[in-house]
């Protein structure tokens, strides 16, 4: 393969000046290029290695966090109510449609900015639509999603695409990088403030919030306020150290053993302590990186071979494989069953089209083809190997019922049907919504799939038997409670329920349907 | 080392990415001291970076009266902002207070809110009509519970 000169460069703007490059074997470190002064902040570089490193896992765990969330999306806009981060936002924050196309954008830029495409555009894209999901309301509100918030707005100055013959060992000039660490720092400072409180150093405060294997690890060793206190010790250690290179021998395995430790606390924060874990790519000292970064560039033959390939990759070629994952594009937005996700995933094939008409940096269309067939098909593994689509249906359809919006209920419900035929908790809810819009046949009939999907439970038996008392056929109720609890014997709200009916006595409650099935989010 | 740190900073005040430098660590070293120095709601600790703070295990109780009668909020409100009503977030609480002044003209809001805390005495924050006046009160200390 012909090896090509640099092309020429439009005259660089001050946001988008090339990163400064020292390659070991362009210029020898004794004539680095001189940084600006704080050389603190202009002076800061990691090796390429790192920056590739971190780019590919921290969008991609980002991306993946990001189509995570969009089960939460019913609760945006749910009632007409919204209270915003920054006053005054409150109406401009996102709608559940709103949000949900909100999330499938991010996800798709995030994974075009892991694969390196056109980063300078869009990580500030990604950014602003994050920023926009987390001030426009508090309801995921919790520190990570406003951590995430500032660091995608931080790497939004990063150079993240690989400089010109960039190797593993080639430096890496970012101010945007420091600025993360320091960041990083401000937070372990600030949350240890917070713990400097008897509360916490006694273990009252952990008792309550740890669980799963960790708690029964502290509880058989060292005890809850010994770790309380480690905690804190760990966080002002990170604090002084996370930002510092001389001190990331220490910083690195402290604090990666620190947020893999809040891994196996059970705390429901997704996939935070992964994301903390991958900032730490930023942290492990760079010679690690390079290593093993030079396994895959063993000598330097090689290695000019390899970077002579990227640099063919670069040229404007490919525009047959960007056809094609264009049409591939489509067939996933196609299969993914998210809401809006047809529509916006047809839409988004403007965005490789746009890069490669518009950017001034020449992709190469057959990696921007392979960016954009990985980030819809991000879109379908998450689909499909997940429960975000059902999740969202349900959740929606039990926010719109306890609202009073029926018709709306009725819609997630039989979309909750259709996309999980096989769950007898699917049917039984739409049973239940059907029954109390009075379309009593197509109710029943729901409430009967239910019944035969699973025997070894009441809870369908039950909501048959409580709609026949309510409209007086008490002996068919009666037998419908009956098969409730030969169903499900230890359920006492069918023996109760059975009690009533053979009785003869109308329980005040027993007619009022349950709602302890799980749509709450 | 002062000098220097000054000398640092009057560099940075030079181009524009030190400015964007200087703004981001003044906020994220001074937004935090809002909430221990001039926070009207303890429950509040967003922008504080107070991750598994002793108050994120406060457990609070908003009741809200429209005109003397209880409120159903569980009709009106998605979960997830009762979940903060039961943090006892004041914003949600005020906001959804401004929903029923809106949707009730001429009505009284009263709403209270009884907290417990791991680490200081159980508390209660009112507001006799959130109508007149959106905010709830500084709260006052509620007797110890009875054994």
């Amino acid at each position: 393969m012909a090896k090509t000169s640099p092309r020429p460069r439009a005259k660089p703007a001050a946001a988008a000046r090339p990163a400064v490059v020292r390659d070991p074997d362009n210029m020898p470190p004794s004539h680095p290029v001189p940084a600006e002064r704080p050389v603190f902040w202009f002076g800061f570089e990691v090796s390429w290695a790192k920056l590739a490193l971190a780019r590919a896992v921290l969008f991609g765990l980002l991306a993946l966090d990001a189509l995570l969330q969009i089960r939460h999306a019913p609760r945006y806009g749910a009632g007409g109510f919204n209270v915003a981060q920054l006053p005054g936002l409150g109406a401009l924050g996102p709608t559940r449609s709103s949000y949900g196309i909100g999330q499938l954008l991010d996800a798709y830029l995030l994974v075009l900015a892991a694969c390196g495409v056109a980063t300078r555009v869009v990580i500030p894209a990604a950014a602003a639509i994050y920023a926009w999901l987390y001030f426009g309301s508090q309801l995921d509100s919790y520190q990570h999603h406003y951590l995430i918030a500032l660091v995608l707005a931080l790497a939004s100055f990063v150079p993240w695409q690989r400089p010109h013959r960039a190797r593993a060992a080639t430096r890496v000039r970012s101010w945007a990088l420091r600025l993360i660490l320091v960041q990083l720092a401000v937070l372990y400072l600030w949350a240890a403030i917070s713990k400097m409180t008897p509360a916490w150093l006694d273990g009252r405060a952990l008792d309550q919030q740890v669980g799963g294997t960790l708690r029964a690890l502290i509880d058989h060793t060292i005890g809850l306020a010994l770790t309380s206190k480690l905690v804190l010790a760990t966080e002002l250690a990170l604090a002084a150290t996370v930002w510092l290179r001389p001190a990331w021998w220490v910083a690195a395995p402290v604090g990666i053993l620190f947020h893999l430790g809040i891994v196996f606390t059970g705390l429901e924060i997704g996939l935070f302590a992964w994301l903390m874990i991958a900032t730490y790519i930023l942290v492990v000292p760079d010679v690690i990186w390079v290593w093993l970064g030079e396994l895959s560039w063993p000598g330097a033959a090689r290695a000019h071979a390899r970077v002579d390939s990227a640099d063919a990759l670069a040229r404007p070629h490919g525009g047959g494989w960007l056809g094609i994952a264009l049409v591939v594009g489509v067939l996933l937005a196609v299969a993914c069953r998210i809401e809006s996700a047809h529509v916006v995933g047809v839409l988004l094939a403007l965005v490789p089209l746009a890069i490669a008409l518009l950017s001034k940096r020449n992709h190469s269309r057959a990696w921007l083809g392979v960016a954009h067939v990985l980030a819809l098909g991000l879109w379908v593994l998450v689909d499909r190997g997940s429960t975000v689509t059902s999740d969202y249906a349900r959740l929606w359809g039990g926010a719109s019922r306890r609202l009073g919006e029926l018709d709306t209920a009725e819609a997630a419900y039989r979309r909750l049907a259709e996309l999980t035929p096989d769950d007898p908790g699917a049917h039984l809810r739409l049973g239940r919504i059907l029954l109390e819009r009075d379309q009593g046949d197509a109710g029943l009939a729901e409430l009967h799939v239910a019944e035969e999907m699973e025997p070894g439970a009441a809870r369908a038996w039950l909501e048959e038997a409580r709609w026949l008392m309510r409209h007086g056929q008490l002996a068919e109720a009666t037998a419908k409670a009956k098969e409730g609890t030969y169903a499900e014997p230890s359920n006492a709200e069918a023996r109760q329920l059975l009690d009533t009916l053979l009785g003869k006595r109308h329980a005040p409650g027993a007619a009022a349907g349950g709602d302890a099935d799980g749509d709450a989010p | 080392m002062i000098a220097s740190v000054v000398a640092s900073t009057i560099a940075l005040g030079r181009t524009w990415r030190g400015r964007l430098i200087l703004i981001v660590l003044t906020t994220q070293l001074l937004l935090p001291l809002r909430y221990y120095l001039a926070n009207r709601d303890p429950h509040d600790e967003r922008f504080a970076w107070r991750m598994f703070s002793p108050m994120r295990m406060s457990k609070c109780t908003p009741h809200f009266f429209l005109d003397g009668k209880p409120l159903p909020l569980a009709s009106q409100y998605h979960e997830a902002w009762l979940e903060l009503a039961g943090r006892g977030r004041f914003g949600v609480l005020e906001a959804i207070g401004a929903d029923q002044c809106a949707k009730h003209p001429g009505a009284h809001v009263h709403a209270s809110l009884d907290c417990s805390y791991l680490d200081a005495p159980a508390r209660r924050f009112e507001a006799a009509d959130l109508c007149t006046d959106p905010e709830l009160g500084h709260g006052e200390d509620l007797p110890a519970p009875t054994r």
